[in-house]
């Protein structure tokens, strides 16, 4: 490795000494000194400084040689030089290449005078020059020296001048010393600082020897001896060098990859670099070499991270991926590293032969590295955002900062987005297009289960993983993806169905390159959106086709809808007939097995034959619970099974409130049912009982009741069946006919059932109203109980009667006697016994009625005061005549007022 | 491959172009010598060039150097009698 002292022009002079001479170093010593002293001392120049008029010079010597062609030649390689423009000092060189040519013509004249010059030199420099020798670059004839020399107000500089004035030369010297203080004076840079070395270099090198010298003012050995104290004073050789721009170039190179210079140094507690204090660097190479510095920080930052990240075991193909994409950059940065470092090489190995002047200058570097450095700043800033990041978060975060203005950076990040998301892509890809899962690092923001078995995998098995969600997915999006992905293992392990995704979907399936990720987000919204789309349809399109064909969802709804809220009025009625005289019975006589013979001849001799088998084979009686004194009544219940597939629509939820609304619709039915007999009953029995007058008053009375009750449960009816059964199926029937993939069919299930829930009075808010109804209810079988005994009553008394009258015309036939006094004293006391307890049967029934419609008017009020639109109209109609307004002061407040009380009345 | 690292191409590209300018600069300087008829051989002249760059007096460089040349004869020419 060379010195970077190497091209000082001290060292250049002694080697030009070498080279005429052809001797070698230690033999020009004498000749190197000389040469010193002729340049020390003759250091402006004399002639102007005009490249023209020395070119022009040397045409006209030409042409004086009788050499015109030369003379063109010449011109030509000047015009050359100076479209070049490598040369600062064109002038320069010409002159010297003028003083030195010589004519061919004349010969070489042999001049001995001057060898006396180097004679007379010879014996004391001889032993006063070992520093000099030793250490010519200490002298200060380049330019750097120079400077430093300028901007040292007052101090000597470099050490070469103290060393040198250890040991000066003798020796005469044509020049005056001159004060450094009138040295100081020179303006500008340039001239003025070649004016000022002269003199001071001849100075210095008489520094030794005020004695030889002839003292001009009076100042004269003061200054001297002031600066000899000086020179004393900074006498250490080593230390104060100045470190050259060329030293500093080969630092930053080093800097550029992280390694510690010989100046300039990573600072750890500052985490920065810096230049080291103590080395004798001129302020703009120092600020310079800072500002180039931060590039290796930079590049120290991001090869940090990734070499981290590297070792990281669970970080995830998200993050290697990214991790790749900084290396690949990084490798890039090297190659432009390579590049200067083998310039310098270049320079090192051969820029002397060449006379290259260094073409790595800090400047330079500054330039080249500018945009390096933008690059870097954008990674390193970059992987201060990715910190602790993995996965889809990951990719949201370099998402994050596409979004800029500047499209040098948007391009470099939008770059690594696409090697970022790749995986993320391929993730998606594979998920929708053939449900598999592969994330053993939780990278996707699909996640699976593994402990939910087949039965809830709809429901339970896939979730999404918010914070993996990358930004440039939205949400809607995703939970697109998730259904897909979904729906095709739910084809697979549900449906059993394992038909290949290619058939189902039609589109292509995207290539797995990072291109197709690159060139995803330049179309992002339109061309992934619409292959998530595509799929999304196609996918549940067929979901829903499996569904319905082969495990027939729809007709499993619609059967439902049949049995369980009892839609099949044929079936119901008839098996309510066969059931009656089962049901009275107390629940713990009850076998299920009877109860489904029963519901097979049901199912026989009515409609509900002609359903398809498989329907009717899931139909079944369930026993509920018994309580004690249970009729068969409080347990009886339908049921209906289901399994595979469909239980995903009907889970066990869903089928619970079925059973629930079953009960409720049934126990109303049943309701409707009694007051049916008891209507019946009074068809049939009261042209029999015409003849008991004394029994028409109770008869009255009971047909009255009845017909309120009628009325009531019809009306009730009439809610049930109508605004809330068909208007929610109606809606229901609608929307699963236009859904487009299973979750909305679910959806829309679920709000049918809350809707017929909460409209049947059986969800918790209305427990006080449904509690009502159930009072109404029993009433309702109170009543058909007193009617019962009094109908009893009174067929037997009519039976007995008959029997008289009967007995009686016997006997007149015969011709006895009709009745005898002791039978018509018996007769006439039973038919006294009888009409006495005609009072009592109608207390009761009036007792009934007051109770009952006390029992209504509660009802009607809380009706009033529910916050459901349809059961305040419901009171509407109830009380149509307003027969219960009448008597109770409550339902007299107008409806709107009534309808902004809460239901807490 | 990567647009924004062309940077490191035309980094090369002026490199190069440098060391092509020198070299142009070498060889017509060489030819200029040559014409004037220097003497100076390919690495003096980069040598005195270097230094001319550098700000060095030619008056005083031409002279030393000549001096340095009628040294050298005269040294020969003692050499050569002795």
């Amino acid at each position: 490795m060379a010195t970077p002292d190497q091209k000082s022009p001290s060292v250049l002079l002694q080697r030009l000494c070498c080279r005429i001479l052809g001797r070698s170093e230690a033999d020009v010593a004498q000749q190197f000194q000389f040469a010193v002293r002729v340049i020390g001392s003759n250091f402006a120049p004399t002639v102007e400084r005009d490249e023209f008029l020395v070119a022009e010079k040397i045409k006209k010597e030409l042409i004086r040689q009788r050499r015109e062609a030369d003379a063109a030649l010449f011109s030509e390689l000047h015009r050359k030089l100076h479209t070049q423009g490598v040369l600062k000092n064109t002038w320069s060189i010409l002159y010297l290449l003028l003083n030195l040519s010589e004519d061919p013509r004349k010969q070489a004249s042999k001049v001995t005078s001057y060898a006396s010059l180097f004679a007379q030199a010879l014996p004391r420099d001889a032993h006063s020059t070992p520093y000099y020798y030793a250490r010519p670059q200490t002298l200060p004839l380049n330019y750097q020296d120079r400077s430093t020399q300028a901007q040292s107000s007052g101090s000597l500089g470099s050490s070469g001048i103290s060393s040198i004035g250890m040991c000066g030369l003798s020796g005469p010297t044509p020049v005056q010393p001159f004060l450094p203080g009138q040295s100081h004076q020179a303006p500008g840079v340039g001239d003025g600082l070649r004016q000022q070395l002269g003199p001071r270099l001849a100075w210095s090198l008489t520094t030794n020897q005020p004695s030889s010298q002839t003292p001009t003012s009076k100042g004269f050995p003061n200054a001297l001896s002031r600066n000899m104290t000086r020179s004393r004073r900074e006498g250490d050789p080593s230390g104060t060098l100045e470190v050259t721009e060329a030293a500093l170039v080969r630092d930053i190179l080093y800097v550029f990859q992280g390694i510690d210079g010989k100046y300039i140094k990573m600072s750890n507690p500052e985490n920065c670099y810096k230049v080291e204090e103590k080395a004798n660097i001129n302020k703009p190479l120092r600020d310079m070499s800072v500002r180039l510095a931060e590039l290796g920080w930079l590049h120290n930052k991001i090869r940090k991270y990734a070499d981290q990240r590297s070792l990281d075991r669970s970080f995830g193909l998200v993050g290697q991926s990214f991790c790749a994409a900084l290396h690949q950059e990084l490798k890039e940065y090297y190659r432009l590293l390579s590049v200067l470092h083998s310039q310098l090489q270049l320079e090192d190995d051969q820029g002397v032969n060449l006379g290259l002047e260094s073409s790595l200058t800090l400047r330079r570097l500054l330039v080249w590295t500018y945009d390096p450095k933008i690059r870097l700043k954008t990674l390193a800033a970059l992987v201060d955002y990715c910190q602790g990041r993995k996965g889809g978060e990951l990719a949201s975060a370099v998402h994050a900062y596409t979004k800029t203005g500047d499209p040098y950076m948007k391009s470099l990040v939008q770059h690594i987005l696409s090697l970022v998301s790749h995986p993320v892509l391929s993730f998606l890809y594979r998920w929708i297009y053939d449900g598999e899962l592969e994330d053993t690092y939780h990278e996707f923001f699909v996640a699976s289960d593994p402990t939910v078995k087949t039965d809830r995998l709809w429901h339970d098995k896939y979730t999404l993983r918010k914070s993996m969600i990358p930004s440039f997915i939205t949400m809607d999006q995703s939970r697109k993806v998730l259904l897909i992905g979904k729906s095709i293992n739910f084809l697979h392990q549900v449906c059993h169905d394992q038909t290949p995704t290619t058939k189902m979907i039609a589109g292509t399936k995207t290539a797995e390159s990072p291109r197709e990720a690159e060139d995803l987000f330049t179309d992002l919204e339109n061309t992934f959106q619409g292959k998530i789309d595509a799929a999304y349809f196609e996918t549940s399109k067929y979901l829903l086709d499996v569904l319905n064909k082969k495990y027939s969802l729809l007709e499993h709804m619609q059967a439902m809808r049949r049995y369980l809220l009892l839609g099949q009025g044929d079936f119901i009625r008839h098996l309510m007939d066969l059931l009656k005289p089962e049901l009275v019975r107390p629940a713990t006589t009850l076998y299920q097995h009877n109860l489904t013979g029963i519901l097979e001849t049901a199912v026989r001799a009515t409609n509900a034959q002609f359903d398809s088998p498989e329907i009717l084979r899931r139909l079944d009686v369930r026993l509920l619970e018994v309580s004690p004194g249970d009729t068969g009544w409080d347990v009886f219940s339908l049921d209906y099974h289901v399994d595979g597939p469909i239980a995903t629509v009907f889970t066990r939820e869903c089928m619970s409130h079925y059973l629930r609304v079953f009960n409720f619709l049934w126990r109303a039915k049943r309701m409707e049912y009694i007051l049916t007999d008891i209507r019946k009953g009074h068809m049939c029995n009261a042209k029999l009982l015409r003849n008991m007058p004394e029994f028409s008053g109770v008869l009255h009375q009971c047909h009255i009741l009845a017909s309120e009750m009628v009325h009531f449960i019809h009306q009730m009816q009439y809610y049930i069946t109508f605004e809330v059964l068909e208007c929610s199926w109606d809606e229901l029937w609608n929307r699963v006919q236009q859904a487009q993939d299973l979750d909305h069919i679910i959806a829309a299930h679920e709000a049918f059932l809350d809707t017929i829930t909460s409209r049947c009075l059986l969800d918790s808010d209305s427990r006080v109203l449904l509690n009502q109804l159930r009072a109404v209810f029993d009433q309702i079988i109170e009543l058909q109980n007193a009617q019962d005994a009094m109908y009893r009553a009174a067929l037997e008394e009519l039976q007995w009667r008959l029997q008289f009258e009967e007995k009686k015309k016997q006997r007149e036939i015969e011709g006895q006697w009709g009745v005898t006094a002791a039978e018509e004293e018996e007769e006439n006391r039973r038919i006294r016994e009888f009409q006495d307890s005609i009072p009592k049967m109608c207390s009761q029934l009036r007792i009934l009625t007051h109770f009952y419609q006390g029992v209504v008017q509660q009802f009607l009020v809380l009706l009033t005061t529910s916050s459901d639109e349809s059961l305040r109209f419901l009171s509407f109609r109830l009380d149509f005549n307003e027969h219960y307004k009448a008597r109770e002061p409550r339902l007299r407040v107008s409806l709107g007022s009534r309808g902004r009380r809460s239901t807490h009345t | 491959m990567c647009k924004p690292w062309l940077s490191l191409y035309k980094i090369q590209l002026e490199l190069r172009g440098l060391l092509w300018a020198f070299r142009v600069r070498q060889s017509v300087l060489l030819e200029i010598s040559r014409i004037l008829n220097t003497g100076l051989d390919m690495e003096t002249l980069s040598i005195c060039v270097r230094l001319c760059e550098q700000g060095i007096n030619p008056e005083a460089l031409s002279s030393v150097i000549k001096e340095l040349r009628k040294g050298t004869e005269a040294l020969k020419a003692a050499e050569n009698t002795s």
